[in-house]
């Protein structure tokens, strides 16, 4: 039955999204319209596959590091963005992709430095080693980030932060069928560690004590989720309150297991996400709202009313 | 009842009128006692007319050599590119934010400073060593008025600055021009940058009789997004650019949902005519008329 | 008839990267099914260690550990985890689960990668809980639970394992007289009943001196005494071992070690 109304509501929310918008589309012409098939179209199918990425992701992580406040972009994947995404202005690379090309090596160059520090001296992904790592390398990036900012002369590095709070103005089929093409391999890689992750959350011995390969596993993990933040950022910036509060939702409603947390993280973050978009579009046209704000708000009223909900039970 | 009315209103004109003359005798005020009050509300007083004078916004060395002051000029920003003449004076750097160091080894008598954060704190240093600063405004096309009255009183150059503001001025009360041509200016394309009703850029396509269609937002620029662009449908695409290669953006599938895009229906507009409020208003208002009428 | 070797440790030498001195030396072991086997010893004197070089979790730097004839570092985890079912001293619980669902955890083992939870796995979950003698417990929540109800359920996620040799380690650690006695009669039982081997690391000397079959006593890393209880706990053995004067009394056949009150000296 929950899994009938979140089918639902995804629909509804991405109807929501190619009907609604600042142009006014009658309804008659939607069909035909190029502003619903060129702009709102895509653009709602990237952000609901872009929710659905970080809402697997942040299940994944959580799990892996064994703490529910862990969120996608603690792990510097959003400082390492940011710097490849400056770094791409500054040096004026050219083409219309070397902006989110440039933010997916920042993200994944971030994502190896962790993972090289998360290896040391034997530490095999200690997830505090991960954490503070994380942290470490991410406020590395902004400095490096901040400094060339301060130093270069193009006053549309400026720009290039706003770019980063997120948004999904530069979606198009292409950006949609890169995705596409990009997201199923990490996502099946998490889908088949589903019943490890549960044996993960007993703790790293018991986990093995029960059949779980856990070296293999953490690293399977870390590289899988983080690739897809890292696929996240580059096509829609710094989105970061989704990683961390779809996880709890499904949690609430779903249960701990990771085989129905991860298909239902992966609706319910892109349902989110897509009607978060939506509203950053129309509620204050014809100007835009940074996506994240937008999630921040719908997210919190939420997750407290389930929160509530929980805890009277 | 009606006479009363009207002496009372003749009288209001009358204290208007008067209270104007005032403020010009104070501004117009023996050469021997310079002064004017600037926009952070500081009272800026010389006893001589500036000899050495440092600029720290393009459009301020612009005016200078416009009022007849350039010679006074010992210093400027590494922005500063015209008039040709601007580029032998030395430059004290970027200006963001002001080099004080720099700006004091030029040892001027006074400093122009545009108004904004990083610059009051920059002028209390100045001041501090004993160097005058002065700090205006020059957001909008009403400020170049001010601005040159007031630098003109400052560097004895009053009557050319006097003759200039009045055709600022004049410029700035002028309604928009008729015409039926429509653009938006696009800063930036992810996310998508506009220019609203608060910034000059906005004036000067009214002055030259393009709507922007982005009139409606009061502030300088604005976020929206790219169906709202494609919705208002606009002639043309205006941009900031000193040559004539489309943008990158321009080839990205999601922007052919504007007209003016897809059919490359670009106005390049260089920087430095375009970029700042200037003297050369006039001129890049026919500048932008010229290039909507040769546009196919 | 010989009973079959499940786990068999000889010579198992271990020591941890930069430690001083080694974990275990020379340590030799040999369970089979049916038998009730305890391992005693003081803190620190590597019976913890034991356990993870016997499950190949720990490499030996000498000596070899095998489960049922194979090598422990040759069994995948999740072979290994189908033979042998552990109750480790410690274990998380980061979110909140119902018994059912914790010893569901046993049966993963069990399932494929695309396949569901069968009819089959759900009946071995209610044998385990039955056998364990918490069927009643099984909709609760586990936070609810008290710490000896909470054992019991770990030692019926290790049993729906349907393993043949089940380790703990310190089971009874923070129970009270009750909880301890039922934990130690349930293994018996299941040891008895089922057949199955079990490996018992405690620091209760005297119920694993009257409930196993053959004791292994440890002394900072080696062997003390290793055989049946009443061979290894003589009253020399345990006071070298424990530092402490004790004095050895029968109990229904079985030694208890019973400590003694230092006299004081006379001035």
């Amino acid at each position: 039955m929950k899994y009938v109304l979140l089918a639902v509501a995804a629909v509804a929310t991405l109807a929501a999204a190619v009907l609604l918008g600042p142009a006014d589309v009658p309804l008659r012409d939607v069909l035909g319209s190029p502003i619903v098939w060129q702009l709102r179209l895509p653009r709602a199918v990237l952000a609901f596959l872009v929710g659905g990425a970080l809402g697997v992701s942040g299940v994944a992580l959580q799990a892996l590091v064994r703490n529910p406040l862990a969120d996608p972009f603690l792990l510097g994947l959003s400082g390492g963005a940011g710097l490849g995404a400056v770094a791409a202005i500054a040096l004026d690379l050219p083409g219309p992709w070397a902006l989110p090309l440039a933010a997916f090596v920042g993200a994944v160059s971030a994502m190896a430095l962790v993972y090289r520090l998360g290896l040391m001296g034997g530490a095999e992904l200690d997830p505090r080693i991960l954490l503070l790592g994380g942290v470490a390398v991410g406020a590395f990036a902004a400095a490096i980030t901040t400094a060339i900012v301060s130093l270069a002369e193009a006053t549309e590095l400026r720009n290039a932060f706003l770019w980063l709070w997120g948004g999904f103005s530069g979606a198009s089929w292409t950006t949609v069928l890169v995705i596409l093409v990009y997201a199923p391999l990490p996502l099946a890689v998490l889908a088949a560690a589903a019943r490890p992750l549960d044996l993960l959350a007993l703790g790293e011995e018991p986990a093995q004590y029960l059949g779980a390969d856990v070296r293999r596993l953490k690293r399977l993990v870390y590289l899988a989720a983080s690739l897809l933040t890292a696929a996240a950022v580059a096509v829609a910036g710094v989105i970061g309150f989704v990683g961390l509060i779809v996880p709890h939702l499904c949690r609430l409603v779903w249960g701990r297991l990771h085989r129905a947390l991860f298909p239902t993280a992966f609706l319910v973050g892109g349902t989110l996400l897509a009607a978060a978009d939506t509203l950053a579009r129309t509620v204050v046209a014809p100007r835009e709202l940074p996506v994240g704000i937008v999630t921040a708000l719908l997210g919190v009223p939420v997750f407290a009313f389930l929160l509530r909900r929980w805890t009277v039970s | 009842m009606r006479r009363w009315a009207h002496r009372t209103h003749l009288a209001g004109l009358l204290m208007l009128a008067a209270v104007a003359a005032c403020r010009r005798a104070e501004r117009a005020a023996p050469p021997h006692s310079l002064a004017v009050t600037d926009d952070a509300g500081r009272r800026v007083a010389l006893t001589a007319p500036a000899q050495r004078v440092v600029s720290l916004l393009p459009s301020f060395t612009e005016l200078l050599f416009a009022i007849g002051a350039g010679d006074r000029l010992v210093g400027r920003t590494a922005w500063c590119d015209y008039p040709p003449e601007a580029l032998r004076v030395p430059s004290v750097g970027d200006g963001m934010p002001p080099n004080v160091e720099a700006v004091a080894a030029r040892h001027p008598d006074l400093v122009v400073l545009y108004r904004s954060g990083p610059n009051i704190t920059a002028a209390e240093q100045l001041e501090r060593l004993g160097i005058k600063t002065v700090l205006l405004d020059l957001n909008r096309l009403e400020d170049l008025g001010p601005a040159a009255r007031r630098l003109g009183v400052l560097t004895g150059r009053v009557a050319s600055a006097d003759s200039l503001a009045g055709a600022m001025d004049s410029l700035a009360s002028q309604p928009p021009a008729p015409g039926s041509q429509s653009l938006v200016f696009i800063v930036w394309d992810n996310p998508a940058i506009v220019i609203g009703a608060g910034s000059y850029l906005d004036r000067l396509a009214a002055l030259s009789g393009a709507r922007n269609v982005f009139h409606d937002i009061g502030s300088p620029s604005a976020q929206v997004s790219i169906e709202t662009i494609a919705a208002r449908d606009p002639d043309f695409v205006a941009v900031l650019s000193d040559s004539a290669v489309p943008p990158r953006y321009a080839r990205r599938p999601e922007w052919r949902a504007v007209r003016a895009v897809r059919a490359r229906r670009f106005l390049f507009l260089p920087g430095q005519l375009f970029g700042r409020p200037g003297p050369r208003v006039a001129e890049a208002v026919r500048e932008l008329r010229r290039r909507l009428d040769q546009a196919p | 008839m010989d009973r079959e070797l499940i786990l068999a440790l000889s010579g198992v030498t271990c020591r941890y990267s930069g430690a001083p001195r080694d974990s275990l030396q020379g340590v030799s072991l040999e369970v089979r099914a049916g038998e009730f086997h305890a391992v005693l010893g003081p803190n620190g004197s590597g019976k913890t260690t034991l356990v993870r070089a016997a499950l190949g979790l720990v490499r030996p730097a000498a000596g070899r550990a095998e489960i049922v004839g194979r090598p422990a570092s040759a069994w995948s985890r999740r072979d290994l985890a189908r033979v042998v079912g552990v109750l480790p001293q410690r274990e998380d619980n980061l979110f909140p689960q119902r018994v059912r669902e914790t010893v569901l955890l046993g049966r993963y083992p069990h399932l494929s990668l695309l396949g569901g939870v069968r009819a089959a796995d759900r009946a071995a979950v209610e044998r385990a809980l039955v056998a364990c003698d918490a069927a009643d417990l099984a909709d609760r929540w586990l936070w609810t639970l008290s710490g000896g109800e909470y054992q019991r359920i770990r030692l019926a996620r290790a049993l729906a394992q349907e393993p043949r040799l089940l380790v703990l380690d310190e089971p009874t650690a923070s129970l009270d007289l009750r909880h301890e006695m039922e934990l130690f009669e349930l293994v018996r039982a299941l040891v008895d009943g089922q057949g199955l081997a079990a490996l018992m690391i405690t620091h209760h000397v005297n119920l694993a001196a009257r409930f196993a079959d053959r004791v292994l006593l440890l002394a900072e890393g080696r062997p003390a005494g290793a055989g049946a209880p009443g061979d290894v706990l003589t009253r020399e053995t345990a006071e070298r071992v424990f530092a402490w004067p004790v004095s050895i009394a029968p109990f229904e056949g079985r030694p208890q070690m019973i400590p003694l009150r230092l006299r004081k000296k006379a001035p």
